[in-house]
């Protein structure tokens, strides 16, 4: 399947979404008009991507960040889109500041959870001394469920 | 497809609980109000996108995401200008041509001339 760069379009659901919810309601869209803004949408990005790595390329560096998108932007004569970008990147990283707190927090307990998983297995074989300290472990863990 | 689903939706739910096993991990666990997704267009099909370029060696999370979000502002942009075109005509269904008028008529959209067909 050869690909071009074009072809990588957009799921049509989100684009048609996007359209309607942008027009009035009773409008409607052709599917050849739809399918066009699908891939003026793939070139876009495209173009975009083209024109923040030459920001990137500017500063030295290989990884494109969001203030190169931000820049291309405005090259791109888009600026009425840099008011609305920073203020979905704030709520994105804030987001991802959110996801991130809550994946520690869970990883924590997974690691805690095996670590009794581990001694489970290996319980019938120990002698008593582990069988006592395995009782009080799991008696932290059901304090820690009741919560 | 299932990508776009994917998108967070719904009403968050809460791992705690006073049954015995341990709540089985969340795969999304939406932490904004309900219905405030960030973005509507699926990351990795931009990441797509981007990593198309030659010239483009990586980019970051955050430049994927602005990426996106601009995309979907383009399309709504691009929706609308097509659209006074439409109703010029007295239409009420969008079709190819006002998109090509649109794409004629503002200068913005001069860098999709000749890409769509």
């Amino acid at each position: 399947m050869a690909e071009r760069p074009e072809d990588l379009n957009l799921p049509n659901a989100v684009i048609t979404r996007i359209i309607k919810e942008a027009l009035p309601d009773g409008v409607n869209i052709s599917k050849e008009a739809r399918s066009a803004i699908s891939r003026a949408a793939s070139v876009f990005v495209l173009y975009a991507t083209s024109c923040a790595n030459n920001f990137a390329m500017k500063g030295k560096r290989k990884t494109l960040n969001a203030s190169d998108v931000l820049s291309a932007m405005e090259e791109m004569e888009f600026q009425r889109f840099v008011t609305p970008l920073k203020e979905a990147l704030e709520a994105y990283r804030r987001e991802q500041k959110g996801k991130k707190e809550a994946s520690e927090q869970k990883k924590k307990d997974k690691d805690k959870k095996t670590d009794a998983e581990e001694q489970d297995k290996s319980r019938d074989e120990d002698n008593d001394e582990d069988e006592e300290r395995l009782e009080e472990e799991e008696q932290n863990e059901e304090e820690e469920v009741d919560n | 497809m299932a990508a776009a689903a994917a998108a967070g939706s719904g009403t968050p739910r809460e791992e705690e609980g006073p049954s015995g096993e341990t709540a089985a991990p969340q795969p999304q666990a939406p932490t904004s109000a309900p219905g405030a997704r960030l973005s509507r267009l699926p990351l990795a099909r931009v990441k797509a996108l981007v990593k198309a370029d030659p010239d483009v060696t990586l980019a970051g999370q955050e430049a994927i995401f602005i990426l996106a979000r601009a995309a979907e502002l383009f399309v709504e942009t691009i929706a609308k200008d097509a659209y006074c075109c439409a109703q010029q005509g007295k239409r009420k269904t969008l079709q190819r041509r006002d998109l090509d008028n649109a794409i004629e008529a503002v200068d913005e959209f001069a860098f999709l001339e000749g890409t769509l067909d």
